[in-house]
């Protein structure tokens, strides 16, 4: 824990909370012009029945009536307090809106992370290991195929294989094992592409070294070789891009809720884009890029611990004039 | 295969001399593909003698056949036909998102690697606001701001992908910065604004190529993703993206799903293929 780790540290955190502000301010400003008042379009709706004088408490309740820019202010100072508003459809603190449907969306997002990580982890050793009449080109070819399907097509595809043909789920119970499980495929493949595309390059790139050579020489074991020496520097840098698949979890938890007719954070916020629920679209996206950041700050500040290789830039000085780190002053990845 | 070829000592050299650019066969494979796909879109009506819209109600749901080859839907419409006729707007609605990713995603970037200081920093700042934000989710509430149509999916999704352009032309404006000819444009009296349009751009722009040809494949699904939860243009659209929405009411009949996603998949898989060769050969 040397000086140049706090530097590092102090510098990130600052630039993490940067960000959220103004990702905060930038959902604000773009949900404030959606199309219509949402005052006529929300509350004056005959359908919802609100009176005249409930719409006049829900206008002042809101602060409705507010200048946008005052109506910022409060909305972000009270985000900062925790208080996430009302939702304006149901009058229900936005809070315990997204409390009630978060766990049934962290089961399907860690699962899916768990799915996208071991599938990457098959098909890289498979890369390593598999001789090449029996496929090898073929499975270096999955991460490109994976990019290529659309996620809902995957959830689809599964339920005309598992839950029609073979019976295996019904998507009406939608909280059953197999639901899930299934769910959590379709999530975690495309997932899984890019993380076994960084695993893949690492993996090839240590399997040449010299130290690699030396364990093959001894005569170990392949899966010995894979788990004991190649697995661990390959990877350590997958951790970031772990990090950064955070935001595909979420995104594409949206489409999977959909395709699987689970309640979720997806379904909420597709329930409150159709219905114009401004207070709910905002908490959502804003925690959304609050869970981005916090997980790739954690992942940015663990990093350098675990792997002594790595040298932290953004400390040095002068600055290394090479570019190659795109924007931010995060850590520099081994070399490959 | 053409990583094979690739690392071959004699075609290296031929390349460099620009005799002869061989294009392995996967990749002619992908842009044959991606011809008939532009054709499709430019000229649907050359390709299908049925009607997308007008449907035959006595031959609803017929299998796949020489008659109708991906078979016809639940209105008895042909459903090769309605994904002949959804291709021009698929693939226009991508090209308008890669446009906008281009256009704004680099000259943020060219600004920001160009000027540095506090412009750079700004500008980083915003970039990393834009990533923060999961880009799908991004992609959703932009065109809820606009209005549901296939035109405002494209735009939203062009702005879900600026801040990966902005990157990507912010580190290669620095390399470019540093190279040899720029000191001697600069040397010789060029101003900075000249250096950048004449030099700097061309230069940096030519690895946002394959970028952006990749970038146009990811659009393709993002926007079927909106069209899927219904925020593209209503039916009688045929979007690929709708015509799966439609087709997942149907499982029974599974090719009003598989069709059009197959053709997804092949034209995506293709664009890939060849950002991937356009990367290795740049």
């Amino acid at each position: 824990m040397n000086r140049s780790y706090l530097d590092y540290a102090a510098k990130r955190i600052g630039q993490a909370v940067i960000v959220i502000l103004l990702s905060y301010v930038f959902t604000f400003i773009v949900v404030s012009v959606l199309p219509g008042d949402p005052i006529t379009n929300v509350l004056r709706d005959p359908q919802n029945g609100f009176s005249e004088q409930e719409i006049q408490q829900i206008i002042a309740a809101q602060g409705l009536d507010r200048p946008v820019l005052v109506q910022l202010w409060a909305s972000l100072s009270q985000f900062l307090s925790g208080d996430l508003g009302l939702s304006m459809r149901s009058n229900r603190p936005v809070s315990t809106l997204i409390a009630e449907v978060l766990p049934s969306t962290l089961v399907l997002a860690t699962s899916g992370l768990a799915v996208a990580i071991v599938l990457a982890l098959v098909i890289g050793y498979g890369t390593q290991f598999l001789p090449r009449r029996y496929g090898q080109g073929l499975l270096r070819g999955f991460p490109s195929l994976f990019l290529s399907v659309p996620n809902f097509v995957i959830g689809l595809v599964l339920i005309h294989i598992f839950g029609f043909q073979l019976g295996l789920f019904r998507v009406i119970n939608a909280d059953s094992f197999w639901a899930t499980f299934f769910a959590a495929v379709a999530l975690g493949i495309p997932v899984s592409a890019q993380i076994a595309e960084v695993l893949i390059a690492n993996l090839d790139h240590e399997a040449r070294q010299d130290y690699a050579a030396v364990a093959r020489g001894r005569g170990i074991s392949q899966s010995r070789l894979f788990f004991r020496h190649l697995l661990k520097p390959s990877a350590l840098p997958v951790v970031t891009v772990v990090a950064l698949t955070v935001g595909e979890l979420l995104g594409g938890s949206l489409i999977t809720e959909t395709v699987y007719g689970r309640t979720g954070i997806g379904s909420l916020v597709q329930r409150s884009v159709t219905t114009q629920d401004l207070p709910v679209i905002q908490a959502v996206v804003s925690l959304a890029a609050v869970a981005f950041v916090v997980v790739n700050l954690l992942a940015d500040l663990v990093y350098p611990l675990l792997d002594p290789r790595v040298k932290l830039i953004g400390t040095v000085k002068p600055r290394p004039a090479t570019g190659d780190d795109a924007f931010d002053d995060r850590v520099e990845g081994i070399p490959s | 295969m053409s990583v094979v070829l690739s690392s071959h000592p004699v075609e290296e050299t031929e390349r460099r001399n620009g005799k002869r650019l061989s294009i392995p066969i996967s990749v002619a494979l992908s842009l044959a593909i991606i011809i008939v796909v532009i054709a499709w879109s430019v000229a649907p009506g050359l390709f299908t003698s049925y009607s997308p819209v007008v449907g035959v109600p006595a031959q609803k749901l017929l299998g796949p056949s020489f008659a109708h080859w991906f078979g016809t839907d639940h209105l008895g419409r042909d459903v090769y036909a309605r994904i002949v006729y959804g291709t021009s707007s698929s693939v226009t609605s991508a090209l308008i998102a890669v446009v906008i990713g281009v256009v704004i995603g680099g000259l943020i970037g060219l600004l920001s690697g160009f000027l540095g200081g506090w412009t750079d920093i700004v500008l980083a700042r915003l970039v990393d606001m834009l990533l923060a934000i999961p880009s799908f989710l991004l992609a959703v509430i932009i065109v809820t701001a606009l209005g549901f149509n296939t035109t405002n999916a494209a735009i939203a999704t062009g702005i879900s992908a600026v801040a990966i352009f902005a990157r990507v032309m912010r580190s290669e404006v620095i390399k470019t910065r540093q190279a040899v000819f720029i000191e001697a444009s600069f040397i010789l009296g060029g101003s900075r604004w000249y250096i950048l349009i004449r030099h700097i751009l061309p230069n940096a722009s030519r690895s946002v190529l394959p970028l952006a040809v990749l970038q146009f494949g990811l659009s393709i699904l993002v926007i079927a993703g909106l069209a899927f939860l219904g925020y593209g243009d209503p039916p009688p659209a045929s979007d690929w993206g709708l015509l799966i929405s439609i087709g997942k009411d149907y499982l029974k009949w599974p090719w009003l799903v598989y069709a059009p996603a197959f053709v997804t998949i092949v034209t995506v898989l293709s664009v890939n293929r060849i950002s991937r060769w356009l990367r290795k050969t740049n």
